[in-house]
């Protein structure tokens, strides 16, 4: 008889201590603090600068010329084979990218095709920043081998025959030189404007508000009632993570969830493949890319490229890649550099471990974070899906 | 008694710290250094590591791998002049018989090197790093064999390492064969036959003490004193910005004509700042323009002036927290 109230006493004591662990999990989360606030406000899109000139570009903000590069982009004739345009792989439903680990064109190319959304705040281009502009970038796939795999004579050829294109291009350009273009410079010239106007459309391709900022609007209004019919207690718990616990923000931050930066997270090698160099060798190839900044094709009589004047170099950029935005996540799986990691859940794993870099230094940190908090996490991001507008 | 036995102590630490240095420059190979698997290719010095992502996710070895599967060989160097070297990269079935203990002239005595290859990587100039990736078929007994040719004199360095794919622990050999050696050295140091180093050491350590002072460059009597101002308002992440660094002695009177450099970045995620900032011009009374910062993240950065005068180089940092 003793023995069994001294259980009774155990298992009330278990089912209290029980329920209150979960009533402290599953309890509300505490109201923004005012530097909070501040914090929530500088990952709002409201908060997005207005889009930042492209002085190498000419064209960059002229309609016409983003309704030329729109035509251009979603054109399959600009490939070896009539199939392979932009759009190819770069899938609108797909928040820009095409669901693949390594994206398939012509061949098979090194890397996971990267979104293109709000690229036009980005300094950098490609997944190692080896281009210093939407116009040099949009260049180099027509000529790569694995992707589009044709050459600017047969770009321009192909503008210059089509009456259309060739209307557009000489409203903005002037006149195209007669085919076949003998003069590599003024070939140059011609691609080169082909990709400022590819470029003009990209630069229309921009994230959406989505749930996640309605959620900050409301926190800024300090709209409690608001807040709490636009998040769940997972996904504010979840939002506090990212910005505090998880270190999220030191790499995603701003409106776009991106510093445009370059670092090495440990992401582990793709199988058949050596360790993907990334920015030390994007560096190397942006100083010395023909059509940069500094280039004669730059429409900036200045040639003012501070990024390239300033960009930094060094052993720290082994295996960095370009830090990408996290808005509008859904459907773009799957994720990383080559597509390594299958779900969100498996990259907030990742982050969670924080594995050594098989090159260089991984910069992350193991957080410690409970399976409960991950989910939190992927709670959150969830809230951020929002189909781009372009 | 006491100082003996510290000397002793002494001893095997000196021992153990450099037998291996003295062993690998014999003839280049693999080995442990302070828990770093280091590669040496005759002088030249690479961080070593070899990675199974297939079979073992982020596991690091170093030579010895525990399975037959995809490998990736890492070589970080430690030495510039790798970058600009062509390194080729052998794996070769073990044919010399010799197990770990074969060395070069093993291989170079092998009549048909091509036959017992698996891989072979052929010259190629890599900077910063190498990495080569093989799938093993097969377990056993395997060679590597690297080799870099000096870009003018056209000398090849190598350097050879016996590696088992699959081992089962014979690794433990060198351990203790090396625990033996300590053992007899601390016998012979405690019976008295090496006293004879007694006394040595003082000198040593004198010799070197004067050897640092000697090499310790001129430094300022007192640290300059930097400060800054951001003429483009209060810096914002992500946004390419100035400086005017206002750089003064501990009078207080502006240091001109300085060579000023600047770096920095968060040391507590050791990584440096995102762009290469510069001086680009000395505005006088001790200021300087400082262009091409720009910040990545919030958190704590430090920004690290180095100021060089005639009188002689001084390092300032300042502490940043956005």
């Amino acid at each position: 008889m003793r023995v069994r109230s001294h259980k009774l006493v155990l298992a009330a004591g278990l089912i209290a201590l029980i329920s209150v662990a979960c009533g402290q999990l599953s309890s509300s989360p505490p109201a923004w603090t005012v530097a909070e606030v501040e914090v929530l406000r500088s990952l709002w899109l409201d908060s997005l600068s207005d889009l930042p000139a492209d002085r190498s570009n000419a064209v960059a903000d002229n309609p016409v010329a983003a309704g030329f590069g729109r035509q251009l982009f979603f054109d399959a004739r600009l490939s070896a084979n009539g199939g392979i345009s932009c759009a190819t792989c770069h899938q609108a439903e797909r928040g820009f990218t095409d669901g693949l680990q390594k994206a398939q064109a012509i061949g098979t190319t090194a890397r996971h095709t990267p979104s293109i959304v709000g690229a036009a705040y980005s300094p950098w281009q490609f997944w190692d920043g080896r281009r210093d502009s939407q116009w040099a970038q949009a260049l180099a796939p027509l000529e790569d081998p694995n992707e589009h795999a044709i050459d600017r004579g047969q770009v321009v050829a192909l503008v210059a025959e089509d009456a259309d294109y060739r209307a557009s291009y000489e409203s903005l350009f002037g006149a195209l030189p007669d085919l076949p273009i003998s003069d590599p410079l003024a070939l140059n010239m011609a691609f080169a404007n082909i990709g400022k106007s590819i470029a003009a459309f990209e630069r229309t391709i921009m994230p959406t508000a989505s749930r996640f900022d309605a959620y900050v609007e409301a926190v800024v209004n300090n709209d409690i009632d608001h807040q709490a019919t636009l998040f769940s207690d997972d996904e504010v718990w979840g939002l506090r993570l990212f910005i505090g616990e998880a270190n999220c923000t030191q790499c995603h931050n701003g409106p776009l969830l991106t510093n445009h930066e370059f670092h090495n997270t440990g992401v582990i090698s793709f199988p058949g493949d050596v360790p993907d160099k990334a920015r030390i060798a994007g560096v190397a190839e942006v100083m010395e890319s023909e059509f940069s900044c500094r280039s004669s094709y730059s429409d900036d009589p200045d040639h003012y490229c501070p990024e390239l004047d300033f960009a930094r170099t060094g052993l720290d950029l082994i295996g960095a890649f370009k830090t990408p935005s996290l808005r509008n996540l859904e459907n773009t799986e799957p994720f990383m550099h080559k597509g390594q990691l299958a779900t969100i859940a498996e990259v907030l794993v990742h982050y969670n471990q924080a594995p050594d870099a098989m090159i260089g230094h991984n910069e992350a940190k193991p957080l410690g974070l409970s399976d409960r908090e991950l989910g939190q996490l992927e709670a959150f991001l969830a809230t951020l899906a929002s189909a781009p507008s372009f | 008694m006491i100082a003996r036995q510290f000397v002793s102590y002494l001893l095997i630490f000196c021992f153990v710290a450099f037998l291996p240095v003295q062993n690998a420059t014999a003839h280049g190979g693999v080995v442990e250094e302070d828990d770093l698997c280091v590669i040496k290719v005759n002088y030249l010095r690479a961080h070593f590591k070899v990675y199974q992502p297939s079979a073992a996710g982020h596991e690091q070895y170093c030579e010895d791998l525990p399975v037959a599967a995809e490998s990736i060989f890492v070589m970080e160097y430690q030495h510039d002049s790798l970058s600009t070297m062509p390194i080729d990269f052998r794996i070769i079935r073990d044919v010399t018989g010799k197990g770990r203990f074969a060395r070069i002239e093993d291989v170079d005595a092998i009549d048909d090197l091509e036959d017992a290859t698996v891989y072979y990587q052929p010259p190629v100039v890599e900077p910063h790093i190498y990495t080569v990736n093989y799938e093993f078929l097969e377990e056993g007994g395997f060679i590597g064999i690297v080799s870099a040719t000096h870009p003018e004199t056209g000398k090849i360095y190598a350097a050879v390492f016996p590696f088992e794919v699959g081992f089962t622990g014979l690794g433990y050999w060198p351990f203790i064969i090396g625990l033996l050696l300590l053992i007899q050295f601390q016998y012979l140091l405690m019976s008295g036959r090496l006293r004879r180093w007694f006394g040595k050491e003082p000198v040593v350590a004198a010799s070197l003490l004067v050897c640092v002072l000697l090499v310790t460059p001129a430094a300022f009597a007192e640290s300059p004193i930097v400060t800054y101002t951001t003429p483009d308002g209060t810096p914002v992440i992500n946004h390419m910005h100035s400086w005017i660094l206002h750089i003064k002695d501990e009078n207080g009177l502006g240091i001109e004509g300085a060579i000023v450099d600047v770096d920095g970045g968060m040391p507590e995620h050791n990584h440096g700042l995102p762009t290469k900032p510069r001086v680009t011009a000395e505005l006088g009374g001790g200021d300087y323009r400082l262009e091409g910062m720009r910040f990545h993240m919030s958190g704590y950065w430090e920004i690290v002036v180095t100021i060089t005068t005639d009188s002689g180089k001084s390092t300032v940092t300042i502490p940043i927290r956005l």
